[in-house]
């Protein structure tokens, strides 16, 4: 691979001059003429009728431009599918959670803000709430949406058959059960919106988002505008982790501010608002039934997974099968039986994050942890047997064909010494290991493909248009270095407009671990097109094949004589003026079955590849305090191929910063009655500078994906799980206790010591 | 209420009336449009907002503006040179990784930088120490320190 000039090295991120300086522009920092400050009216009932809202005293207040209530949004009612719509904008008839919204204000300042929430007189009747997913679902009181039995949301069922027989076939069978708490994102920056109505009746807006088209869809329907109407603005995001992708309803209410005011409106969420209003990840209860053979290979699998929603369905049905498909491409599992149940609840809205399923899957590796401690086998041993091959089928029909999934286990065991270390290691110290598997991309329909355009500038310099976004994890970047490699430029040379839905074509969003695999390879396919027409020209002047022509360093030069040469500014220029265009565009689709549906159909190929990747956690746990002393963690993950390894180790370490160190030791919320009683970021108990292990081995495997661009899949989330696997195998492994409550604080640790003892 | 106040911020003298209640970084943000200077959660928890004053990193949403009088104000926006040379610290975070989404590393960069203009030479445990109030959701931290020990190894010196 060392024929790139500039893929694959250690390049330092584009974006980050303006970041370092303070220059680089988030939402908050965005001022417009006239902007006014809105803010929102939330309920402080979990659950409650609305008899009545007064919003005239509101008014009144001098300074006050706009009020909203849900008598302003004609009913609209969201979601992410058409069988999910449940959520008004601002709610007219109940509220369901405490902070659901229930009016909108702008006003001249933050102050008038803030005093005009507290002059709108809600009445509301309050009813009988529920705060667990399993007391939801057999209450008698009133649903909290009533067109769902049960409160039953979303049910997921897969099943490939043969369960029953085969487990009649097992030789070992263990039916466990595991359970984590909710855990939120807290992106650094807290979410914030800015819009307004410009002199052509265009809406236009900037907020942190996971996929400016994915915003900009829902808009353009809620606002009954088309959607070359609603322009939604790059902006430097500080943070998604997946939390950011669906519309939420502060945006719809401050476009609605912005056009009732006919001034710009600018919201921005306190941290606790950024906690409680957008969205968490959901607490889960999963039972795992495995039967295995004698040798510990997994014969028959079933396993039932009830997952607290909260308020509304957001992106249920994903979130409902994620945890389960990020399984079955990891493990082999012969037959299997899946039955996935998201729960309505009376608390905030639960959504996508990376960290997503972290108790479904360090219990199902802990159950391995345990049938392969019966068999009299090691961990290691036990995932050989049933990691996922190349060239195989997932139990829901998907093709793999890169997979290292093997060579993430070996080289991380050997890279820490885990087989010198396992069953040797002195009392509470502890060693384990943990391997999952991520997708690269989800089905999404009319948005599943990206398109990207590349304009030559007279200079010889290219501007590239790309509806990817970055999010913080260096999207920006990647594209620069994409376009620079396939047109033979530097990447300063390249100007990069993206992520704004008036410039950019399509695109799925950094959601779902798509954009390097999809909107990487459509501005690779663009500049690869842009390179052939100016190949066809310089091919004329220096008397040659354009097959036989390569570029780098500005120059298009013959590969067998690098001296016979022509900058490629020269050649840009004799293009146009010898009427030839230089621009080009390109577009890539996965190929995925579009008959795959996430509830009715949830069979077929998924996405086009998979990550897979295993981390390795040696710890010390003080029997005395339940305290965690993280030593080491080996990562190692297939990427496909490294097109920036630094940062590829960046996300690597931020993975196991979120999902091991903050994941498996400290993070989740608590509640009372309903109201999150830790939402902020120390209360929550971030991981600090401070807390992060002395050591970190991060270990680079490359399968070379077939259709990858240069064969890379995806770095940004896979370790972020086989970490939180890692940290809770070894914790188990320390305290001689298999651990089924996560995450693993001092309390649940001193309890299991304990229990052991007696 | 309002005050008079001076200070020295990034090296220019200013005198600016302010109401009583401002933050500093109130002053900053949202009068004197100094936005490099973030709020992360306004309560003194995350260190986005760390600016230094009088040579202490300090979180400048707990400092009240009128307490700036006199006062010695350094930003994110005084570090580069005025030819757009980046300062050993910036150059570093941009050459080491140590920069993801870019919300918190004005902060991050602040409080290095009151850390090693105090002592050049600190140690790992020191830098981790001194980062300990600034809240990095992306990195997992490995980079930034990596950032801060190489600009400490040069002694304060571009290249």
């Amino acid at each position: 691979m060392s024929d790139y000039t500039i893929i694959g090295k250690r390049m330092p991120r584009v974006d980050s001059r303006a970041k370092v300086m303070g220059k680089a522009k988030f939402t908050a920092d965005l001022k417009l003429p006239g902007m006014l400050v809105g803010k929102i009216k939330r309920s402080p009932y979990a659950h409650a009728k609305i008899l009545n809202i007064n919003t005239s005293k509101a008014m009144a207040l001098p300074g006050v431009k706009a009020v909203v209530t849900g008598k302003d949004t004609e009913g609209i009612k969201w979601g992410v599918f058409a069988y999910t719509r449940d959520q008004e904008f601002i709610q007219t008839q109940k509220v369901r959670y405490i902070g659901d919204e229930v009016a909108g204000v702008a006003a001249v300042d933050e102050e008038t803000a803030i005093k005009a929430l507290d002059l709108i007189e809600v009445t509301y009747e309050e009813l009988p709430a529920v705060f667990d997913p399993m007391a939801a679902m057999a209450s008698q009181t009133e649903l909290i949406h009533e067109d769902f039995p049960d409160n039953i949301n979303i049910h997921v069922n897969i099943d490939t058959g043969h369960v029953d027989e085969n487990f009649k076939k097992a030789h070992y069978i263990r039916e466990d059960t595991f359970v984590a708490s909710e855990e939120s994102y807290f992106q650094a920056e807290p979410y914030a919106i800015a819009a307004r109505f410009d002199h052509e009746d265009c809406l236009e807006v900037w907020m942190p988002n996971g996929g400016p088209h994915m915003k900009a869809k829902p808009l353009s329907n809620a606002f009954k505008i088309p959607l070359h109407k609603v322009k939604v603005r790059k902006i430097a995001i500080g943070g998604a982790f997946g939390g950011r992708s669906e519309i939420c309803p502060v945006d719809y209410i401050c476009a609605l501010l912005a056009k009732k005011t006919k001034q710009p409106v600018k919201i921005e969420f306190t941290r606790e608002e950024n906690t409680i209003a957008t969205r968490q990840g959901h607490s889960m209860i999963t039972t795992h039934k495995t039967g295995v053979d004698k040798d510990g290979r997994v014969l028959a699998r079933e396993t039932t997974c009830y997952m607290d929603g909260g308020a509304y369905s957001s992106t249920g049905p994903i979130a409902t099968s994620v945890p389960f498909l990020s399984m079955e491409q990891a493990y082999r599992m012969g037959s299997v039986r899946y039955n996935g149940y998201r729960i309505y609840t009376n608390k905030p809205i639960r959504g996508m994050i990376r960290t997503h399923g972290r108790g479904f899957a360090c219990g199902l590796d802990t159950q391995l942890d345990m049938i392969a401690e019966n068999l009299g086998i090691d961990p290691v041993e036990i995932r050989l047997k049933n990691s996922r091959q190349s060239g195989e089928y997932t139990s829901t029909k998907s093709y793999v064909d890169s997979c290292a999934m093997d060579e993430t286990i070996l080289k991380a065991v050997e890279k820490s010494g885990f087989k010198e270390k396992w069953g040797k290691l002195p009392p509470f110290h502890g060693i384990g290991i943990g391997t999952n598997s991520v997708q690269t991309g989800f089905p999404m329909g009319i948005r599943g493909g990206s398109q990207s355009f590349i304009k030559f500038n007279e200079d010889g310099e290219a501007t590239v248009m790309s509806g990817v976004v970055d999010n913080g994890q260096g999207n920006d970047n990647m594209l620069v270095q994409i376009a620079a490699e396939e047109l033979g430029l530097l990447p300063e040379d390249i100007h990069l407009v993206s992520a704004d839905t008036e410039t950019t074509s399509s695109d799925p969003g950094s959601y779902s671990q798509v954009s390097t695999f999809v909107g990487g390879q459509a501005v690779k396919n663009a500049a690869a097109n842009c390179r052939e027409k100016l190949f066809k020209v310089a091919s004329k002047i220096l008397k040659v094949a354009p097959e036989t022509l390569a570029a780098a360093n500005r120059m298009i030069f013959v590969k067998n004589d690098p001296e016979k040469s022509i900058p490629i500014r020269k050649v840009v220029r004799i293009s146009l003026l010898n009427f030839t265009s230089v621009n080009a565009e390109g577009g890539y689709w996965p190929r995925v079955d579009m008959k795959r549906e996430w509830v009715s159909n949830p069979y077929g190929q998924m996405c086009e590849a998979f990550s897979f990747g295993t981390t390795i956690v040696e710890v010390k746990v003080d029997p005395d305090t339940g305290q965690v002393e993280v030593m080491e963690v080996t990562a190692a993950q297939d990427v496909g191929y490294a097109l920036n390894p630094l940062v590829l180790e960046g996300q690597f370490e931020g993975s196991i910063a979120m999902g091991g160190q903050g994941g498996m030791l400290t993070e989740y919320h608590e509640w009372k009655d309903g109201r999150c009683i830790n939402t902020t970021m120390l209360d929550y108990k971030l991981p600090l500078a401070c807390d992060m292990p002395p050591k970190i081995n991060n270990i680079i495997v490359e399968s070379i994906d077939p259709k990858g661009p240069y064969g890379a899949k995806e770095a940004g989330m896979s370790i972020a799980m086989s970490a939180a696997q890692g940290y809770s195998s070894a914790v188990s492994n320390a305290i001689g206790v298999y651990m089924d409550s996560f995450p693993l604080t001092p309390d649940k640790i001193l309890a299991a010591i304990k229990e052991k003892k007696q | 209420m309002a005050t008079n106040i001076s200070f020295l911020l990034n090296g220019d003298k200013i005198s600016y009336e302010i109401k009583d209640h401002w933050t500093l970084l109130h002053l900053l943000r949202e009068e004197m449009g100094l936005i490099g200077t973030k709020e992360g959660c306004g309560n003194g928890e995350c260190g986005a907002c760390t600016v230094i004053v009088d040579k202490l990193a300090i979180n400048s949403c707990l400092y009240l503006a009128i307490d700036a009088d006199e006062k010695i104000i350094e930003t994110i926006e005084g570090l580069a040179s005025t030819d757009g040379t980046l300062h050993p610290l910036q150059q570093s975070f941009v050459d080491n990784g140590g920069i993801q989404c870019g919300f918190c590393s004005p902060g991050m960069i602040m409080s290095s930088k009151a850390l090693l203009d105090e002592n050049p030479k600190a140690g790992h445990e020191e830098i981790k120490h001194a980062l300990a109030g600034n809240i990095c959701r992306c990195t997992g931290y490995v980079q930034i320190l990596d950032s801060v020990e190489a600009a400490r190894d040069k002694g304060g010196q571009n290249e």
